[in-house]
């Protein structure tokens, strides 16, 4: 149950990934374009004779600014959007198409509803705004959220649905647009009456939260750092960013809500003189943290790594520093100790939430679009001028906070012999440092990445074990059919820096290069010969699989050299020319009769499957030479179960071919037998398909 | 209701390919047919079950035909037996 969950807000936080991934570029235009066309900023830098109202450049950054600025004012439809091309497992276009329909229709029934009673002016204040053109209940980024999650759920259960004949071609994915459609419409008439409930909730916790002071925000930060080795932060903190809990403010007459839209909101706006700070409070105590602290915690690490291990070390250390200061991605360099001093973590969760609280004690006003690195502190700080947003203190408590981390961890790495990288035990430390500097390298390289994706999915329990994979900025995002079959360590070596599994849910942290990682993995796994996880899984209850009983390479049925098999004449199937030379059983059942001349077997499956195995073409001829049956009629037999052995050479020495067609006999009581893989395989790999119900 | 019996001469008896041969032949008739060897029997559209009476050379089936052409098919049964077994 409580993985379940975990599962399911790991697939949520995952797929804010989307929507999140442009906030950076969105905020780059807004940043570039509103600081240079602030008049103050310009006077202050003395750029007013190049950059002017009705210049080439003013306009180039006028309209970079208003671009940045729409991506933020319509969040919410990004949100339904990309929320439901996450959840969906596939056709994701579809499942964008419905989330953009729902949104619309969900809306437009709100504002047909608030019409209905009376208007705007009858709604309790500040509860309306305008989404999209639309006057609407002020829903911030949930609106989008909710249609997003309730889009992603309609499309995962409707969009296989086959409708009665007549409507076939609503069928499939065009039912779900309708679907959701028609549920969303009745969404936004219970959202009439639901969401100011919510929103008095929500205006109580943001009130709180205000008025929670130094404290609050202190909690906050570090809840938010906790958050971090589950990967469900960004669930955490987008309320407080992107909804009122983060508090509602009036900026150019326009009710904005959540702290990351009122500091973009007042960076768009010329009439700011200063940022609120109670919005940044939220934000701004990640940039004395990533900026300095954990580069004081990289150099503590590295000097207390063994001398002899330090150059190989010092690389790793170095990128995960640089990456930290300069963007912001601190989980690279937090993975190196995480799991081998979970404490050392504990206390930096402490030291993040102080970060936070100094920030907003000493009135720091920068904002940020995704994290806090050096670019985001140049744009939205540095630039801003200090006036605005006292950024000064970022440095002066940055440097404090390099020192701290700095003796903090050297001391207890030290004093409580942590293995932090280098320090560990000679063939750990080898294995961990090579797998380390080889998924930097695959980063450039493609020809070793092949090896690191089989690593990775045999790792995972191989690609049939992969019900779902993605990726959010540092790590592998994966749902597993069997946790069981995961091997940690197998992870580890394939150059991660931590592996959390809980239930069925795995995350494979890698740091930023992480997406080159999943591209290569996937390009991979393509390339496996297993089939589609997916297919197997749909329909359980209807369909039958049939395993290989054999290793070797897929044949075609048609293409088998023996009319009566090729023609189907003894049933559909496939065949297999076997590369070994014994013969398993496909599916459990019950051994129906073995042939007198040995070199074929017949046996029913507990579902009902006949299956006739026909080892070699015309071998009936070699009256059981070739042959070691070791079942007969009547036998159990469960998936895996060896039921006669062969030879391979006496067989094509006698002239005979050694294709082995698998045929279900009782073809006519299916609707459906499908071969699921061409080329090369392993026995109890899935090869047919078999969906009941007669033609 | 027609009954019959034939004694196999082919050298490797009803193996997948004959026995695929005969299913196919006696779904086209219009009569119920079962083939019976010793005290087994099996309905003659069930290739599965007609492979495992595990009818060999030299052996002797009993074809019963049944239906309102009971007396054409088991004639043309007996033939098809007669040329390919």
């Amino acid at each position: 149950m409580g993985s379940s969950f975990f599962g399911v807000l790991q697939r949520v936080g995952r797929s804010f990934m989307l929507p999140i991934a442009l906030l950076p570029v969105a905020g780059l235009l807004l940043g570039i374009g509103s600081s240079f066309t602030n008049h103050t900023m310009l006077e202050a830098y003395r750029l007013t004779n190049v950059i002017y109202e009705g210049s080439m450049v003013y306009t180039v950054l006028d309209i970079m600014n208003q671009s940045g600025n729409v991506v933020f004012a319509n969040l919410a439809l990004l949100f339904a959007m990309g929320v439901a091309i996450g959840m969906a497992k596939q056709e994701k276009d579809v499942a964008a198409l419905s989330g953009a329909i729902a949104y619309l229709v969900m809306n437009t029934a709100i504002y047909a509803m608030i019409t209905a009673n009376g208007g705007v002016e009858a709604m309790p204040p500040n509860t309306t705004g305008e989404s999209l053109g639309i006057t609407t209940l002020q829903m911030g980024v949930f609106g989008g959220i909710i249609v997003g999650l309730g889009v992603g759920y309609l499309h995962n259960r409707f969009y296989k649905t086959q409708l009665p004949q007549v409507l076939s071609f609503f069928s499939g994915t065009r039912f779900v647009p309708i679907i959701s459609t028609v549920v969303f419409l009745a969404v936004g008439i219970v959202m009439f009456y639901v969401w100011p409930i919510v929103q008095s909730g929500i205006g109580l916790l943001g009130n709180l939260v205000i008025h929670s002071g130094y404290i609050g925000t202190w909690i906050y930060g570090i809840v938010e750092r906790a958050l971090i080795p589950f990967g469900l932060h960004h669930v955490f903190y987008i309320p407080f960013w992107q909804t009122a809990v983060g508090g509602t403010a009036i900026i150019d007459g326009n009710i904005v809500q959540g702290a990351q839209n009122i500091f973009f909101a007042e960076l768009a706006s010329k009439e700011t003189t200063q940022f609120s700070v109670e919005a940044t409070r939220f934000m701004s105590g990640k940039f004395p943290l990533m900026i300095f602290g954990l580069p004081g915690a990289a150099l503590a690490i590295y000097r207390a790594a063994r001398p002899e291990k330090r150059k190989v070390v010092g690389g790793l250390l170095i990128s995960a520093a640089l990456t930290a200061m300069l963007t912001g991605i601190t989980e690279p360099l937090e993975f190196t100790f995480l799991f081998v001093a979970p404490f050392l973590y504990a206390v930096h969760c402490v030291f993040a939430g102080l970060a936070y609280m100094l920030m907003h004690i000493f009135g720091v006003g920068v904002g940020m679009t995704f994290s806090g690195g050096l670019i985001d502190l140049t744009l939205f700080g540095i630039l801003q001028g200090m006036e605005k947003t006292n950024w000064q203190w970022v440095v002066i408590v940055g440097i404090g906070y390099f020192v701290l981390y700095y003796f903090t961890f050297y001391f207890m790495i030290t004093k409580r012999n942590y293995m932090t990288p280098g320090r560990e035990e000679d063939g750990d430390v080898k294995l961990f440092t090579r797998a380390d500097v080889e998924a930097r390298k695959k980063g450039d390289s493609a020809g070793s990445g092949d090896a690191i994706s089989a690593m990775i999915a045999e790792g995972l329990g191989g690609k049939n074990n992969l019900s779902d994979l993605d990726c959010c900025a540092t790590r592998l995002r994966v749902t597993v059919r069997d946790a069981q079959k995961v091997s940690e360590s197998l992870l580890r070596q394939s150059g991660a820096s931590g592996v959390i599994i809980k239930g069925n849910g795995v995350q494979i942290i890698y740091g930023p290069q992480v997406s080159v990682i999943k591209s290569h993995l996937v390009d991979y796994l393509d390339t496996i010969n297993e089939p589609d996880p997916e297919v197997i899984d749909e329909n359980k209850e209807h369909q039958e699989l049939v395993m290989s009983p054999l290793d070797g390479e897929i044949v075609k049925l048609v293409d088998v050299p023996d009319e009566a098999f090729a023609q189907g004449m003894l049933g559909q199937g496939i065949a297999v020319l076997p590369s070994e030379e014994i013969l398993y059983a496909p599916a459990s059942g019950v051994v129906q009769s073995v042939f007198e001349s040995k070199h074929a077997v017949t046996l029913v499956t507990d579902d009902g499957a006949e299956i006739l195995i026909h080892v070699g073409i015309n071998t009936v001829e070699m009256e059981g030479a070739p042959f070691k049956v070791q079942v007969s009629s009547g036998d159990r037999v469960t998936i895996g179960d060896v039921l006669m052995t062969f030879d391979r050479g006496a067989i094509t020495a006698a002239g005979h071919l050694l294709v082995t067609p698998i045929v279900i006999c009782n073809s006519d009581e299916y609707q459906l037998v499908e071969g699921l893989i061409e080329g090369e395989i392993t026995h109890g790999t899935p090869i047919l398909r078999l969906v009941k119900g007669g033609k | 209701m027609e009954t019959f019996t034939y004694k196999i001469t082919d050298p490797v008896g009803i193996h997948a390919r004959p026995a695929g041969q005969l299913v196919k032949m006696v779904k086209g008739l219009s009569s119920k047919v079962t083939i019976a060897k010793d005290d087994r029997s099996a309905v003659a559209t069930k290739l599965i079950a007609v492979m495992g009476l595990g009818v060999q050379s030299g052996d002797t089936i009993t074809v019963t035909v049944e239906g309102e052409n009971e007396k054409v098919d088991a004639a043309r049964l007996r033939s098809f037996l007669e040329e390919r077994l």
